[in-house]
């Protein structure tokens, strides 16, 4: 084994010779920024494994009275979730249709409709939700609508891409035979493009299960202002439970909605 | 043609009155209808469970452009405050990303099933796994500030936690499509697992991998300015505090870097996929 056969041709060689490099860069100034190496574990692993195995592992449960509260409290995120996507997904769908170049009656506008769903788009969830709590107080209403506008400006892109790819045939045949837009909404859009809509659907619904107990911790109501308010009087053993019982749910959404995605979209 | 009606039935669409051509769709989906009724029921449910006081909302919204109102008067009294906090998010995302990245193979490599062929090990990493995708970040980020106090090492330790977690499914995932005839060809050639790993696997997922790493990081970017928010310093800290402290226009200028951020990552990506589509 004196030689090796050189796999790589040299400018490939360099190439990853030069990522290599930029991603050490990278590396080493974000570390000067952060603060943060992997040694801060073993300094701190005494620390760490103390809160592990006395104050967070054995999952314990609240007492009984607030059993009720924390099973209500599920719900509420649930059916925040629920109701936000819905109302996002049919807001999404008109909002798309002016979207479209293709589609839309007025195709000079559509430009203006997705840079403003850009705009919406880009701001994360709970910025929307600190905007929002500091001018319609806080609650579940606040929480709901915050969801809103995140998953409508993210399903009007979704749903832009999926008209624009399935329906240009039909919509232009139909066009051709003189069609409204109403008409050609209903017969080639909406039969067209329906799996890809309810696939984006079920995908909303999965990330907006997340966000409403995220939502929820800043003041969003739900089970997120219940784990809160656990983690900050330090109770971590019921916080550890609750946890456990997000990630079940989270989990449990997942599969039904694979479940259905696989049975539509057969 | 105003007296037209396109009953809807069975997710297909056809014409009652005579003289009209039937249009009927052949492959009939049942499961349609059901699963669109199913959702109208559960919405409404949720509606009436969730009780919203609709009138106290709607009132309230003009405060919304109020409140965008006073964002846009931007103040750039403390810009270096929130360049620097944006720096720190930045470099919370890039290196959360890059550790993650380096524990997404080790664990993807134990996860996948072609790779070390320990069946029982590969379902115990993705269960594991699973179970932490399905917690969101910010409960991460709020326990480890219980470990490490205030600051940004929570934020990448948390962010960590569930980037590596997404990772090793990711990851896993592109190391099962390798064809299963490069692994035996170098396994009947008596190279061993890991060499088989690092000399087919790796490579050949390669650009799989970076592809994945590229669309984490603007989810890890607008993830990274929500943790500041419970505590994890960056920009969402500078967000949150200015915002209770009713200093609008701090927070406005934040706000807007962390769209104009957010948008360019989105955009430089879009060239970057066109780029190797073409």
């Amino acid at each position: 084994m004196s030689r090796k056969i050189p796999l790589l041709s040299p400018d490939l060689r360099r190439l990853y010779a030069l990522f290599l490099g930029a991603v050490l860069l990278l590396f080493v100034i974000a570390t000067a920024l952060t603060g943060f190496t992997p040694a801060l574990f073993f300094g701190q692993s005494g620390e760490i494994w103390k809160f592990l195995s006395e104050d967070f592992l054995p999952p314990r449960l609240p007492e009984s009275g607030r059993i009720q509260v924390i099973a209500e409290a599920f719900l509420t995120t649930l059916a925040m979730a629920m109701a936000s996507t819905t109302a996002a997904a049919l807001l999404a769908f008109v909002m798309a249709l002016f979207g479209s170049e293709r589609i839309s009656p007025y195709p000079k506008a559509a430009r203006f409709v997705r840079g403003f769903a850009t705009f919406l788009r880009n701001i994360p969830t709970l910025v929307w939700a600190f905007i929002l709590f500091s001018s319609l107080g806080i609650g579940t209403g606040v929480g709901f609508t915050a969801l809103l506008i995140t998953s409508f400006a993210f399903m009007t892109r979704a749903f832009i891409e999926t008209m624009e790819d399935v329906s240009s045939d039909c919509v232009e045949s139909l066009l051709a035979a003189g069609a409204s837009f109403p008409e050609r909404v209903v017969h080639a859009v909406l039969p067209a493009g329906l799996s890809g809509f309810i696939s984006w659907y079920l995908y909303c619904i999965e990330v907006n299960i997340r966000a409403s107990t995220i939502v929820g911790m800043v003041g969003g109501g739900g089970i997120g202002l219940v784990l809160f308010s656990y983690i900050k009087t330090f109770h971590y053993g019921i916080a550890c439970s609750i946890i456990l019982m997000v990630a079940a749910m989270v989990i449990i959404v997942d599969q039904i909605s694979g479940r259905i995605r696989k049975e539509i979209l057969k | 043609m105003s007296d037209l009606q396109y009953p809807l039935s069975s997710g297909s669409f056809f014409f009652s009155r005579r003289k009209r051509i039937r249009i009927r769709c052949k492959e009939r989906r049942p499961a349609v209808p059901l699963f669109m009724c199913a959702v109208a029921v559960l919405t409404l449910l949720s509606f009436w469970y969730l009780d919203i006081d609709w009138i106290r909302l709607l009132s309230r919204t003009p405060d919304i452009g109020l409140i965008f109102w006073k964002l846009g008067h931007l103040s750039t009294n403390e810009l270096s405050i929130v360049l620097a906090s944006l720096l720190q998010t930045i470099a919370i995302a890039v290196l959360a990303l890059l550790y993650s990245m380096l524990l997404g193979i080790c664990f993807g490599m134990l996860a996948a099933r072609n790779v070390l062929r320990l069946p029982v090990l590969s379902v115990l990493t993705q269960a594991f796994f699973s179970f932490l995708r399905a917690v969101p970040t910010p409960v991460w980020v709020l326990l480890m500030l219980v470990c490490f106090g205030m600051g940004p090492e929570a934020g990448v330790a948390g962010l960590c936690v569930h980037t590596t977690a997404f990772f090793t499914k990711a990851f896993a995932q592109s190391f099962e499509s390798i064809p299963e005839e490069t692994l035996e060809a170098l396994e009947a050639a008596g190279a061993s697992r890991v060499s088989v790993f690092f000399n087919a696997v790796l490579p050949a997922s390669f650009s799989q991998l970076v592809a994945w790493c590229g669309m984490r990081l603007e989810v890890n970017f607008s993830e990274c300015a929500i943790l500041g928010m419970v505590g994890a310093g960056g920009v969402g800290y500078v967000i949150a505090t200015s915002m209770q402290g009713y200093a609008y226009g701090t927070a406005g200028v934040a706000i807007l870097l962390v769209f104009l951020t957010a948008y360019a990552c989105e955009r430089l990506f879009v060239m970057i996929k066109r780029l190797f589509r073409a």
